[in-house]
């Protein structure tokens, strides 16, 4: 995955500092043909580099040495790039005075050979200018080899300087085409536009983000099944009898709650390296993510578990079932119910979280939107981060609306009866009021108001936690 | 069994009573009290000797002597506060007596171990005021779930005697319901369904009806009227439907401050109460 970003990274590098062609010095030789020039003029759109598989048009110029001429010149490029259906102007100086030399073309696939009418006297420079030639789709650095003819016979060419072709991806492509729309250009000389929110680079970006928000995705989903299970052991342990057991999980709970998950990172980080434990970046960021969730989830299971009233303890008694039974089929299950919208909340701010990991080097989101910002000197991969966040928060979000709404109809007694009778009138339902309330709310989120009721839903889950003993069991005793 | 509860004032308390001696003056003093059919040498299902409660400081049941009979129907009254919640509760330990002794079919259950207790509480159903159904289960897995998990039948079992008990109340065509989508009186039938359909020796009510809109009543109360007609179920009743009392129980028990005051036949407890102050409340209730 490291790889891979960074290959993306360079192939971006590539293209928005627009270093199209390098040049690389030619080693002197003694050949009797040399290579002095080989360049193919840029077809990115709006941009300086050269893009395999697009066509293009080579210059190669060469110089016929002393004591040679030169009847035929035949150029190679590597496997995938073609001379097909080029067409190639030939022009020999001699000094400054411009021969008039007449040439044959042949091309074959890879290879393309001139055959000059007159040969080529010493001291000449040829240069073929070949337009509609197309390099390898898959872009890197290449030399233009090849052989001449002359009355010695055939030889080879020298390696021409190499040049920088871009690979030719649909990514490419795509931002090939948005710099040569129009309305791009015009949308990036919006300077506010250009920095926050560059097609281009949204479009690069969105790419070179993915493994991180992958590395995002595992270490949260990884993390926090752990937590679940850690956080229900907490929150049975500060339930327990046994002082000392409660002492533990209070201790383990308030430490966590109580200091910044950014700090326990840096301890866990640079600690554990320093005593000698060395653990990967992503295991060790599952562990920190994992036991600092655990700490919020035992005091939410926690919560909810003494939300439950006491009615149902003692209707479970009254049938004879014992602690254990009790627990796992009337209490968890109501409990669960009760928290999953809290939970959820929770879920959402680890996944968020990830992004503090960024500072001790894992690479996932933050970090990459990080590095490509320092690049490309442009706010755009940041706010690609953001819709990377936000693709799995604002649906979970959303979640937790509806399922709040859907407990409060069914557990309060508040939602349709099939077939009542009517005798049910609400006096009777001492949540009546609260759940009306709580009703207005809820139908407000369709429709139009989604969006705000979406990233509202979170501030209103705060209150779930809070036990509602009204809500279960039917009516209070105190009525 | 004595008080170790520190903060208690130790309330001394004899030893039981040998089980025939028991019965033998259980009898005594009941047979003119109890329109119960006594057969001879019969012993009381739920004998209660010298009950005392204290929660903190307050002595909520003092002395409390009670027996009740097999098929007997007891119907409890008593104002606010007189611990008739907590008496019953103590029967099925969901209260922990803080002195005396209370009997189930003889055998003491103050003092019994943790296992015992839940061995116990299959013998005693009990139907709360806030009904107390579980909201996660259907009406049917609420009178299947204790079937199941305490007397370990089959879920086809279980599920044919949810069936049987929830038709019995009348709410065969409500068994796949959750109880939020229930009236309160359709939720106190299940909730009865689900102790009788434990087959319990004894069923306590604590005021089943009390939560009830006037018009739900009726249904629970028929319910119980034939539970306690049909179903020979021995029942105590605390309530305050005054005309339930005096038609269906045995015997009416009237508390005060933790104190069984007067108990009798239901017509004489109404008609002619001996103490004044059950007359002061039969008055009271019977003016409102
Ligand atoms: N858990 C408890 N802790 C402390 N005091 C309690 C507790 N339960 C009951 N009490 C007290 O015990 C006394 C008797 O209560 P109990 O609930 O048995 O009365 P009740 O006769 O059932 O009254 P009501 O008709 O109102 O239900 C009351 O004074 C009450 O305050
Ligand atoms: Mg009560």
């Amino acid at each position: 995955m490291r790889a891979c970003g960074r290959a993306l990274i360079v192939a971006l590098t590539c293209t928005l500092l627009a270093l199209g062609i390098t040049f690389v010095a030619a080693p002197i030789s003694a050949q009797a043909m040399t290579c002095d020039k080989a360049t193919a003029r840029p077809n990115e759109d709006g941009g300086s580099g050269v893009i395999g598989g697009e066509t293009t048009r080579l210059t190669w110029e060469g110089t016929v040495e002393s004591g040679e001429d030169v009847t035929k010149v035949t150029l190679t490029i590597p496997d995938d790039g073609t001379f097909d259906g080029s067409t190639t102007r030939v022009t020999v100086l001699d000094g400054l005075t411009r021969m008039s030399v007449e040439a044959e073309t042949k091309t074959s696939g890879n290879t393309l050979e001139v055959d000059f009418s007159q040969a080529i006297p010493e001291g000449s420079l040829v240069r073929l200018e070949v337009t509609n030639m197309c390099f390898p789709v898959e872009g890197g650095d290449y030399a233009i080899s090849g052989t001449y003819e002359s009355q010695a016979g055939t030889s080879a060419l020298p390696d021409s300087p190499s040049i920088s072709v871009i690979a030719n991806t649909p990514l490419q492509r795509a931002v090939t085409w948005l710099d040569g729309q129009s309305w791009v250009q015009a949308w990036n000389s919006n300077q506010f536009l250009g920095m926050f929110f560059k097609p281009q680079l949204l479009l690069t970006s969105f790419v070179s983000l993915f493994g991180g928000w992958l590395v995002c995705l595992v270490i949260v989903i990884v993390a926090y099944p752990i937590a679940i299970l850690l956080g229900l052991a907490f929150a049975f342990m500060k339930m327990a009898k046994h002082k000392v057991v409660r002492a533990i999980a209070v201790t383990y709970i308030n430490i966590l709650r109580g200091t910044p998950l950014f700090l326990q990172i840096y301890i866990m980080f640079f600690g554990l390296p320093m005593v000698g434990v060395n653990i990967d970046n992503n295991v060790l960021g599952v562990i920190v993510m994992a036991v600092n969730s655990s700490a919020y989830l035992a005091e939410i299971f926690r919560a909810g578990i003494q939300s439950i009233p006491t009615g149902q303890y003692e209707a479970a008694a009254s049938l004879g079932m014992n602690g254990a039974q009790t627990m796992v089929s009337i209490i968890l299950p109501q409990t669960v119910r009760r928290v999953i919208p809290t939970v959820t909340s929770d879920f959402i701010t680890s996944y968020k979280d990830t992004s503090l990991l960024s500072s001790v080097g894992v690479m996932e989101l933050m970090m990459f939107s990080k590095n490509l910002t320092t690049v490309s000197g442009n706010i755009t991969p940041y706010m690609a981060a953001a819709i990377y966040y936000l693709i799995v928060t604002l649906p979970l979000i959303k979640v937790v609306g509806i399922v709040e709404r859907r407990m409060a109809r069914s557990e309060s007694g508040g939602g349709p009866r099939p077939k009542a009778k009517g005798s049910a009138t609400p006096a009777a339902d001492p949540s009546t009021p609260a759940m009306a309330s709580v009703h207005c709310e809820a139908t407000e989120d369709d429709g139009v108001h989604g969006v705000i009721g979406a990233l509202t839903a979170p501030f209103r889950s705060a209150s779930s936690v809070t036990p509602r003993h009204d809500e279960m069991g039917g009516v209070p005793d105190a009525l | 069994m004595r008080s170790r509860n520190k903060h208690v004032a130790m309330v001394e308390t004899p030893d039981a009573l040998p089980a025939d001696a028991a019965a033998a003056a259980a009898f005594e003093h009941d047979h003119v009290l109890s329109r119960h059919h006594f057969t001879p040498g019969e012993h009381p299902v739920v004998r209660i000797e010298h009950l005392n409660k204290a929660f903190d400081e307050t002595q909520v049941l003092k002395d409390v002597n009670l027996d009740i009979w097999g098929g007997e129907v007891v119907v409890v009254l008593g104002p606010s506060g007189s611990g008739k919640s907590t008496m019953l509760r103590c029967i099925n330990l969901l209260e922990k007596p803080t002195a005396g002794h209370i009997l189930i079919n003889d055998v003491e259950i103050t003092g019994t171990a943790k296992t015992d207790v839940n061995k116990l509480r299959e013998k005693l159903g009990m139907v709360f005021q806030s009904f107390n159904l579980f909201p996660h289960l259907t009406a049917k897995e609420n009178v299947m779930i204790g079937q199941m998990k305490v007397l370990k039948k089959g879920k086809a079992e279980a599920e044919a005697e949810a069936i049987r008990q929830l038709d019995a109340v009348g709410l065969a065509d409500r068994a796949d319901f959750k109880p939020a989508q229930l009236s309160g009186g359709q939720q106190q039938r299940v909730a009865i369904a689900r102790a009788v359909a434990m087959h319990p020796d004894v069923l306590l009510f604590d005021e089943p009806t009390s939560a009830l809109d006037p018009e739900l009543v009726r249904g629970v109360l028929d319910v119980m009227r034939d539970l306690a007609e049909n179903g020979g179920m021995t029942m105590v009743v605390v309530t305050h439907e005054m005309g339930f009392a005096r038609d269906v129980a045995d015997r009416v028990v009237f508390m005060e401050d933790g104190v069984v005051v007067e108990q009798g036949l239901p017509e004489n407890v109404f008609d002619h109460p001996v103490n004044e102050r059950t007359a002061a409340f039969i008055g009271n209730i019977a003016d409102a």
